[in-house]
């Protein structure tokens, strides 16, 4: 590494404080306590419990759980309820997908066309959102239920067939992860598409590119931080989803949230729920390392 | 605007303006520096090893069997306690006579002996809450509740009698009880001879179907595994309604089911689930489901059944106790160990058995009255029961005496010999077994 050139005040580099006072060297420790302690209490503790527990053989009645290190309890779980979870990562999916592409337009559009409005845009982007996630959903299974106001209304105009419906399938709890995730894919994508410098833009077209090799070349790849921090906020909290799946789903598309819900409360196993829990985690930890491998994301922390 | 030009403190770059040659040359920490820092801190305090340390402790002492230590519940325990004029009493939602916001029986109550009730709905489930007041009881401390409403047909209600955390009744103060408790919940199958708990409200989980659309709905649980309603037919997520149900259907009474008939009675619903028979497995949501024709006909729990037919958009709805019978469930109040005001839940227990008072719930509730005699009342209101009955009556909208003739809240023979009872599990491993076989179907994939 060569020595940087300082032309107005050269000696400035080699002033650098070569001890700094105690004080400034604890500054960032000092600083960074309250985020460490909440991470503390509120993750490692709880996680650390989680696995705990997960090695435990517990009883349901008395809820005294011993530690046994069993091991069998992943293996079982798995084997009971495997495709629960491929359900889960197959809905999270589509769901972050459909997010994605749903929002990109709409970011882009708030950020470069937005004027000085940009802040009402995204208040109304975010206003449905204000109403708590559960009536939300559950005010989607009113709309769409067999007689409700739009299929009843398309059944008794003889457009639909009579059996049809939309509720008590997996499109339905698709449809609902997509809308209540909304806001986590378009804020950051949001966040991305307006940091990017509008006269970049107006260098690629002075470049002669077209319209659509200034998006796929310029835009598009400036905003891959964007689009990995949308994918982690919509596809982590969906995946372990169980509200959208219990008030839209039906009897084929369990997901593994509602089997972890059950675990805990209605069996009262906690055992195995922490066991499945876990599971969940290292699958979401995967899918999220192998995602960031794929876009070569590594400035992901700027962006949440 | 940093990102974009990089501020990197090992960077180096020839013509900086002032401003980030500042940056570069002051010892400063960027937020990512902070957020290492951070992590480093947490984790060097997370590898102490809680590993073995953290779990949730459990019972370990209290399975003494079912006396309570320190004579608790015994009469001589009894003749020492006081009233303190106060009392906690937790139940379930919509379960007690509401008007304008208010519950006419509990004032009377407090008018009659100046106790003043604090009257919370925490319980939605039995397990969850349960799994709420059991780290309480565990540590040998008041649960903050002195009255609680468990259901005889979930595991809690076993478990609390057997690990010693209630407090047997106090037998001189159950004048009301002794005196007008109906057959069905006086001394009943899950608590021989009252011991600990006292009925609040019973009920059947039976079939609900709309009438408009099922014009003969037969008189059996087969029409719930009739392929002309494929698609259309709920059933309940609970794994013992679930189960009980599938005995029914096979023939079998679940009160003395054995474990290879739960096996035969799985298979059946799975067989009714894999057909699509089945729209979704429901908890209390099912009723609007019936109501809004989402689906047609369903297991349906008889007092949701009435509710909806009081209001004339639903009265297709109409409920059918099969002629395998209906499940009769009971919902018992009972006074969790280390209550602090035993003496004051006593008196509101026992003073619901009343028959001026439960007419007055019943009028709201429209559950299986456990005292017979409120029928009279509500045909024949006098005094505080007609004045409150009268009042309601705005609102409710029908006579008392549509809740009087109805076979649902005072049952004749016939019903009353059509009701099975739960199968009371004897083990552990007995509710794993169960559970195994009938949650698999309700959340399989």
């Amino acid at each position: 590494m060569e020595q940087p050139v300082l032309a107005d005040h050269p000696g400035l580099v080699t002033r650098r404080r070569t001890r700094p006072r105690l004080g400034k060297a604890l500054a960032p420790y000092l600083l960074s306590l309250p985020a460490g302690l909440w991470l503390l209490v509120l993750f490692l503790i709880p996680l650390v419990v989680m696995l705990s527990l997960s090695l435990q053989t517990c009883n349901s009645a008395s809820g005294a759980c011993v530690m046994t290190w069993h091991w069998g309890e992943f293996g079982q779980q798995l084997s009971l309820y495997h495709t629960q979870f491929i359900t889960s990562i197959y809905f999270a999916g589509a769901a972050t997908i459909i997010d994605l592409i749903v929002s990109f337009p709409i970011a882009y559009w708030i950020a470069f066309h937005g004027g000085n409005k940009k802040n009402f845009f995204l208040l109304m982007l975010l206003v449905p959102f204000f109403v708590s996630f559960v009536i939300r959903t559950v005010v989607w299974e009113f709309i769409l239920s067999d007689q409700g106001i739009i299929l009843g209304s398309l059944k008794n105009a003889h457009l639909l067939p009579q059996n049809f419906h939309v509720l008590a399938t997996g499109y339905a709890v698709v449809a609902g992860l997509a809308y209540n995730y909304l806001p986590f894919t378009a804020l950051p994508l949001y966040v991305a598409i307006e940091r990017i410098d509008k006269r970049v833009l107006d260098a690629a077209y002075d470049l002669y590119a077209s319209k659509r090799q200034a998006f796929l070349r310029v835009i598009l790849p400036l905003t891959i931080p964007g689009l990995f921090a949308a994918f982690l906020l919509t596809f982590v909290p969906a995946l372990g989803d169980y509200i959208n799946q219990q008030i839209l789903g039906g009897t084929s598309n369990t997901m593994i949230g509602t089997v972890i819900q059950n675990a805990f409360l209605v069996n009262l196993d906690y055992a195995g729920g922490s066991a499945l829990s876990a599971v969940l985690l290292a699958v979401a930890l995967v899918g999220i390392f192998a995602y960031a491998r794929l876009l070569g994301s590594r400035t992901i922390e700027e962006y949440i | 605007m940093e990102e974009q030009h990089g501020t990197d403190p090992g960077g180096q770059r020839p013509g900086l303006d002032p401003a980030i040659r500042r940056g570069l040359t002051q010892p400063r920490f960027s937020r990512r520096q902070l957020l290492r820092s951070a992590g480093a801190g947490a984790g060097a305090l997370s590898i102490g090893g809680f590993l073995a340390a953290c779990g949730v402790k459990g019972a370990t002492t209290a399975s003494s069997g079912s006396t309570p230590a320190g004579g608790v519940g015994t009469a001589a325990w009894w003749a020492k306690q006081k009233l303190h004029h106060k009392v906690n009493f937790a139940n379930w939602p919509y379960y007690i006579d509401v008007l304008k916001g208010k519950h006419p029986s509990l004032e009377h109550f407090t008018q009659q002996t100046g106790i003043q009730v604090t009257y919370t709905e925490p319980i939605n489930d039995n397990p969850p809450f349960y799994a709420k007041i059991r780290p309480s009881l565990q540590a040998k401390q008041y649960t903050g509740y002195d009255i609680i409403v468990t259901t005889n047909n979930s595991p809690p209600l076993g478990y609390l009698i057997d690990f010693g955390w209630l407090i047997p009744l106090d037998r001189s103060m159950m004048t009301n009880f002794n005196k007008y408790a109906g057959p069905l919940i006086k001394n009943p199958s899950w608590d021989p001879g009252n011991k600990y708990t006292m009925a609040w409200q019973s009920g059947w989980t039976a079939i609900g179907y709309n009438s408009s659309m099922i014009q003969n709905p037969g008189t059996s649980v087969g029409i719930l595994f009739d392929k002309k309603y494929s698609g259309k037919i709920g059933m309940m997520s609970d794994p013992q309604e679930l189960g009980s149900l599938g005995l029914l259907a096979i023939g079998v009474d679940p009160a003395s089911s054995t474990e290879s008939e739960w096996a035969k009675a799985a298979k059946k619903l799975q067989t009714q689930k894999s057909d699509g028979l089945v729209r979704a497995y429901y908890d209390q949501s099912y009723i609007d489901h019936l109501k809004n024709g989402d689906i047609l006909v369903s297991m349906a729990w008889s007092g949701d059944i009435f509710q909806a037919d009081l209001n004339s958009k639903y009265k297709a709805l109409k409920l059918l106790i099969p002629q395998e019978g209906g499940m009769f469930w009971t919902d018992n109040m009972c006074i969790p160990m280390y209550a602090q005001n035993p003496k004051d839940a006593m008196t509101l227990m026992d003073f619901y058995f009343d028959p001026q008072v439960q007419a007055v719930v019943e009028y709201y509730n429209d559950y299986v009255c456990p005292v017979p005699d409120a029928q009279n009342v509500l045909r024949h209101p006098t005094g505080w029961a007609k004045t409150a009955l009268d009042a309601m009556r705005p609102e409710i909208g029908l006579a008392p005496s549509v809740t009087a003739d109805a076979q649902t809240v005072f049952p004749d023979e016939q019903y009353i010999k059509d009701s099975k009872n739960y199968y009371q599990y004897k083990s552990q491993e007995e509710l794993t077994a169960w559970n195994n076989l009938f949650l698999p179907i309700t959340q399989g994939s």
